[in-house]
């Protein structure tokens, strides 16, 4: 008979627990309309606690003006968000309104995971008012809109305006100004130095848009690691040009800890005084404005190549799409048009201290004047700072930039030399090619 | 024989000092940051007692998260996720500890193995599972989860404090007309209370600072926890060092007194099950 | 197994007894064998599949199985050498001072003193902090331009110009392993303590009648008696620091160029930027093996039977 009790006892404490799990997850399962309501979920990437709050005003806006739809907004940290997104869309989520960034438009395009917004945006006031830029982010991949960009990050140059005049120098123009400026300002013994190096996760970056820079009009058009005469990038004499710079401005003019600096380090070595130069995208304005005197920093255009006497990066736009295995397109469209509206996007960009995606945008004072008329400028300018696309339809980008990031650092430490880096590269790419075709 | 005494006791007071002090200093480090204002925390030269105080880093997490609801979500979390990974592991390490049977080797084995599992090999299917069990997004989910988690050293744990109690106790008051489930809770639970406080509090430690699957598992608001929230704190372009250092002095408080009230408890509780542990 | 058979035999439960508790002992190992199978050993099962698929998220639509070729790439590539031979020295070298200063720091504990309650509450709380926060809150006291560790260094003048802690490749290993041993110490202070505890007082007094000196004691009756914590603490130890890869990670990312790279923060990479599930899967089967391969090892080398228990 006791078995039977213990037995009885156990089961019981078994189902209770099952139960608290079951239980729970029947009460709110998914998007199902409720009194006509839909629920619409929408995942960020880029998260920062400041733009979530941003995003959740607008999306206050939205629901107003639309009651029968209710957003839920994810905000995963950002360091996990894209890894988190993809694993949502693997295990076919309905996600309906997602981020979808250069990086991931590929993937996500060839998983089928977002929908081609080619059946909207034919219908679409606003797509005729968007920017070259910005249309040609959002067809990047297979000539479709696979997402509406909510802005452009394009990179500038940031100076210590005050240091700059205490040592009699201009706001360099080539990178061979930057370097030379930039060893000038640096003194150790005051914890001084040039240039917020960048040495660590990302740096693969900045050897893409100076190599772009010093080659110009050599790359090829649609296939920007490769030159119009078929080669790599890399097996060019300007890219041993690029390295000899790059080592040199972290050896003589950056911190030694900017081996391993990315973004946030960057910009805090900048905005704390301990740096007088930083390239980095316009997000740095709303940081810097937060933290540093007024008049002590300006920005300037991207320094150029030599000798091609220009500057060349990409555009990196990132945007909203709508995922595949959403259950209210319709609805979800709705929300990408009201995020991308000329209104709403002007708010966004100023806020977040984005390029904005309309032309209209372009009289609107605060970009006109002010710490984004360098991108005003360079945009005014296009034979002198071209704008060129990454190789995210490639496999081995995500790879190589992995690769990449550990061979810089080998390079900075003098690990491995400049040849052996460059020609590693230029296999990597070789065989990218090889396998595409 | 006095002189050596000093010597060992010189040697004690010295080496256990500079211990705490290696142990220690971490801590301060970071309370003083969170009390430092955003634009003296880079300031050259470094110092070691804020020229002005601020609480501006506190009150800012709660402005810029709902840190208060992700404080009770990863109290109710752990206490819970301890409490079930206790009472399961309670049964299997009683059971482990008390009888023969076939296949015991193995499922033991099966206990050991799972200690060598990345956690991330599993990631990506447990997703999808959990995603078709709908799962996803909930607390009571990763409660689930982080009982799971926590089985497998909680049972090697109890096994080895019931080994270290005869079995003559719970025969004695099965022969008293107790079942032996009775006599479990009754007779032999009590002996073993710090131990079992010991082992609730490495659970509880070990889920209140889990990251990863709860980064995985839950999206809404309502449901995240700290650490989750203090990951956010960094974006693409800044580490928030003061609301990050902040949040660790909060996030360190309840641990903090945990351990206070119950380092005795894990000291003992740890002595039950120490040579068989 | 010896142990076991003892303690039943001692019991003198005739097996019957055995049979007769059959349901008994299905439904207590029930929820945890359930549960372990259902969320621990199916994904792992499933993960395992992965490492022999070209799961890469670049195209999920075309998955094939490709035997062994996420193995051969993966160990191929010099980043996984690295890994690897960088996995023992973190192991390595955490785990000596851990244990070493660990041991020291619970036998100054073993008696009683005032204050040796709050002493304990504080040393505790390095294992309250999660390897996540561990690895940033040293990243910014290793900081080499304006980190308080080199401010502290050069004030008591111990060093005449800052480390680079983090950009030099050794010091950057150093620091990581520092950070590590920080935090590991107390699990050893703890599990060696309560073993210490159990010692009964007598064994002492015995010895010291016996004239034995404190080195004496210490081999003869201290390590001897605690040998099997020891051990097993050691194990469980190795087992959890190579699968930690939350310290190095936000400490220095496995940088610089790879040098703080083990085995789990490079499976990590594998996913989170070359988003290849099947090569992160490959050095996951790997580490498992090589964990294995160790435990055996590691169980016959100190012939210690009862180390499969744990």
């Amino acid at each position: 008979m006791h078995h039977l009790k213990k037995g009885f006892l156990l089961l019981v404490l078994m189902m209770v627990f099952m139960g608290l799990i079951a239980g729970c997850s029947s009460s709110d399962a998914g998007t199902k309309e409720k009194d006509g309501k839909v629920t619409l979920r929408m995942v960020e990437s880029i998260t920062s606690p400041a733009r979530t709050k941003l995003l959740k005003e607008m999306l206050k806006k939205f629901e107003d003006e639309n009651p029968t739809i209710k957003v839920e907004l994810i905000s995963p940290p950002l360091k996990s968000a894209d890894e988190k997104i993809s694993q949502m869309l693997m295990a076919k989520e309905d996600i309906d309104v997602l981020e979808v960034r250069e990086q991931t438009v590929k993937n996500f395009s060839n998983n089928k995971f977002i929908e081609d917004l080619s059946p909207y945006t034919s219908k679409w006031e606003n797509w005729n008012t968007l920017t070259e830029t910005i249309k040609h982010g959002a067809t990047a991949i297979d000539n479709k809109p696979y997402y509406i960009p909510y802005g452009v990050y394009e990179k500038t140059l940031f100076y210590r305006k005050d240091w700059f005049e205490a040592a009699g120098l201009a706001a360099p123009k080539t990178w061979d100004d930057l370097v030379a400026a930039a060893i000038k300002l640096t003194d150790p013994s005051k914890n001084r130095y040039g240039y917020s190096f960048r040495g660590g996760a990302g740096s693969p970056d900045y050897i893409e848009f100076m190599t772009w820079s010093y080659l110009g009009k050599q790359i090829a058009q649609k296939d920007a690691y490769f030159t119009q005469d078929g080669k790599v990038m890399f097996e060019t004499p300007e890219a041993g040009k690029v390295l000899d710079t790059f080592v040199k401005l972290y050896k003589e003019a950056s911190p030694p800890d900017s081996i391993s600096w990315s973004y946030p380090e960057m910009v805090q070595g900048f905005t704390s005084g301990m740096t007088a130069m930083l390239i980095q995208d316009p997000e740095v304005i709303v940081t810097a404005e937060e933290n540093m005197e007024k008049g002590t920093w300006a920005t300037a255009p991207l320094p150029k190549g030599t000798p091609s006497g220009v500057a060349q990066q990409p555009a990196g736009t990132a945007g909203w799409g709508i995922g595949a295995f959403s259950k209210h397109k319709e609805e979800a469209w709705k929300l990408v048009s009201f995020l991308s509206s000329p209104e709403q996007n002007l708010f966004f960009a100023k806020n977040n201290s984005l390029i904005p995606i309309h032309l209209s945008a372009g009289d609107d004072p605060y970009f006109k004047e002010g710490y984004f008329s360098s991108y005003i400028e360079m945009n005014a300018k296009p034979e002198e700072f071209l704008i060129a696309d990454r190789p995210v339809e490639y496999k081995g980008y995500a790879e190589y930039r992995s690769l990449a990031e550990k061979d810089i650092q080998a390079l900075l430490l003098g690990k491995e030399s400049k040849e052996d880096v460059l020609s590693k590269w230029t296999d990597f790419w070789k065989k990218e090619k090889e396998n595409k075709k | 024989m006095g002189r050596q005494i000093n010597w060992r006791l010189l040697f004690k007071v010295i080496f256990l000092s500079l211990f705490l002090v290696f142990t220690v200093f971490p801590l301060y480090w970071i309370f003083i940051t969170s009390l430092k204002p955003g634009k003296d925390m880079f300031t050259f030269p470094i110092h070691y007692w804020p020229e002005t105080i601020t609480f501006d880093n506190y009150i800012n997490i709660f402005k810029i998260s709902s840190f208060n609801i992700y404080i009770v979500n990863s109290l109710i979390l752990s206490i819970v996720a301890g409490f079930f990974s206790l009472i399961i592991a309670l049964l299997s390490g009683y059971v482990l500890a008390r009888f023969e049977f076939k296949g015991k080797t193995q499922v033991i084995f099966a206990f050991f193995i799972t200690q060598m599992i990345p956690i991330f090999i599993g990631l990506a299917p447990l997703y999808l599972l959990m995603s078709k069990l709908q799962l996803l997004n909930k607390l009571p989910s990763l409660m689930l989860m982080y009982t799971v988690m926590m089985i497998p050293f909680c049972t090697v744990i109890m096994k080895g404090f019931f080994e270290r109690i005869p079995s003559s106790l719970e025969e004695a008051a099965m022969i008293d007309g107790c079942s032996r489930i009775t006599a479990l809770f009754k007779v032999i639970i009590p002996v073993m209370l710090p131990g079992i406080a010991a082992t609730f509090i490495f659970a509880f430690v070990q889920c209140w600072n889990e990251l990863f699957l709860a980064i995985m598992f839950i999206d809404k608001e309502e449901a995240k926890t700290i650490p989750v929230a203090m990951n956010s704190f960094i974006t693409k372009f800044d580490i928030d060092w003061g609301a990050m250092s902040a949040a660790t002095v909060l996030s360190v408080i309840p641990t903090l007194i945990l351990f206070a009230f119950a380092q005795k408890y894990i000291v003992e509780g740890m002595t039950q099950g120490s040579v068989k542990g | 197994m010896k142990t076991q058979t003892e303690t039943v035999a001692e019991r003198g439960l005739p097996s019957f007894l055995i049979s007769k508790h059959g349901l008994f002992i299905f439904l207590c190992l029930l929820p945890a064998l359930l549960l372990v199978t259902v969320f621990i050993y199916y994904p792992l099962f499933k993960g395992v599949i992965m490492a022999f698929q070209n799961y890469s998220l670049f195209d999920l639509t075309n998955i094939n199985f490709i035997g062994l070729e996420n193995f051969k790439t993966v160990m191929a590539e010099s980043g996984f050498k690295e890994s690897l031979i960088n996995s023992f020295y973190w192991v390595f070298f955490s785990l000596i001072p851990q244990f070493v200063i660990g041991f020291i720091v619970a036998l100054l504990l073993r008696r009683k003193f005032r204050g040796r309650g709050i002493y304990q509450a504080f040393i505790f709380f390095p294992w309250a902090m999660s390897g996540f926060l561990i690895g940033l809150i040293w990243r910014w006291m290793l900081n080499g331009q304006s980190g308080v560790i080199n401010d502290l260094l050069l004030k008591l003048h111990l060093i005449d110009s800052a480390i680079p802690f983090l950009s030099d490749p050794n010091w950057a290993m150093v620091s990581v392993i520092v950070a590590n041993v920080w935090y590991g110490i107390t699990f050893f202070a703890i599990m060696i303590l309560a073993a210490l505890q159990s010692i009964p007082d007598e064994l002492f007094e015995a010895a010291k009648i016996d004239g034995a000196n404190y080195v004496q004691q210490l081999f003869k009756i201290t390590i001897p008696y605690i040998m099997p914590t020891l051990i097993v603490t050691t194990l469980l130890r190795v087992i959890w620091i190579l699968n930690f890869p939350d310290l190095i990670y936000s400490l220095t990312n496995g940088g610089p160029a790879g040098s703080t790279h083990i085995l789990s923060t490079f499976m990590l990479e594998k996913i989170i930027f070359g988003q290849n599930y099947g090569q992160a899967a490959a050095v996951g089967v790997i580490m498992i093996f090589l964990l294995l391969f160790f435990s055996i090892f590691y169980v016959l080398a100190t012939k210690f039977n009862k180390a499969g228990d744990f």
